[in-house]
């Protein structure tokens, strides 16, 4: 399995322009208040607890349902109203470059699933370019959890029938 | 896993193809059918291997939502850089009258 097929690697590649410095855009995705101000989805707050930016470094935040409607839908979904994330940084490269995993728990079946983002940011004229990659875990190591999963149980049962 | 990428194989097959032990590849099979990955269907004699979709299309619906949310999170980026801009520019005029 040395070379996974292109159909196998997942990646998210979004790119937007904005008038505005990159040292602004650089705060609000670096500083707890920048997070807290846009991170959360449209009736989420985010709060963050944790904020340590050097390489190796984490930020822990917690979404909230504050919103009547997504209260109303996370609750239907037997979901709980706060969600905890963590990002642990790979590279930091001020203002212009930001590597981050990113370990999102709400994948069914499966309890922790780790996300690579990559933040490019630069400067032309009055705007900046900001181009955003996410990759998920390749379908290679997402099955091999499952099946790991599954080895186990196995196993368990071959001890069991050999007792 | 990958052997199957090409679509639906017999166990000899793949033994051939990835030059591992007939035991190996039936072991390894039988986990992935068991996990939900794989498929079989009998033809005569020889079983046939596939993958089914279904995991992947799990992925696929996922990430649909994760690219969404990232959508409206930078939407709100914008939002939040273009009132960052006009506190700037409201604090640039205090200081000029």
């Amino acid at each position: 399995m040395s070379t996974p097929p292109a159909s196998a690697k997942r990646t998210i590649a979004l790119e937007r322009t904005y008038r505005a410095s990159i040292e602004d855009v650089w705060e609000l995705w670096t500083t707890k208040e920048g997070i807290e101000s846009w991170w959360g989805p449209g009736g989420f707050t985010v709060t963050v607890q944790k904020l340590e930016l050097r390489v190796g470094g984490e930020l822990d935040y917690t979404m909230t349902a504050t919103a009547a409607p997504q209260v109303e839908f996370m609750k239907r979904a037997g979901m709980p109203l706060d969600n905890k994330s963590r990002i642990t940084f790979k590279e930091i490269m001020r203002p212009s470059r930001l590597v981050y995993a990113h370990s999102v728990g709400f994948v069914p079946g499966i309890e922790q699933y780790s996300v690579d983002t990559v933040l490019e940011l630069s400067q032309s004229g009055p705007n900046v370019h900001l181009i955003l990659t996410i990759e998920a875990m390749h379908d290679e190591v997402w099955t091999e959890r499952a099946v790991m999963g599954w080895k186990s149980e196995l196993e368990k049962l071959a001890k069991k029938l050999s007792a | 896993m990958e052997a199957l990428l090409s679509g639906e194989h017999a166990v000899n097959d793949i033994v051939e193809r990835l030059d591992i032990h007939q035991s190996g590849v039936s072991r390894h099979l039988r986990i992935l059918h068991e996990a939900g990955f794989v498929r079989v269907r009998p033809e005569g004699a020889r079983r046939l291997y596939s993958l089914r979709p279904e995991p992947f299309r799990a992925l696929d619906a996922w990430l649909t939502q994760y690219r969404s949310l990232w959508e409206a999170r930078l939407d709100k980026l914008g939002e939040a850089l273009e009132r960052k801009h006009k506190a700037r520019g409201a604090a640039r005029k205090d200081s000029k009258s």
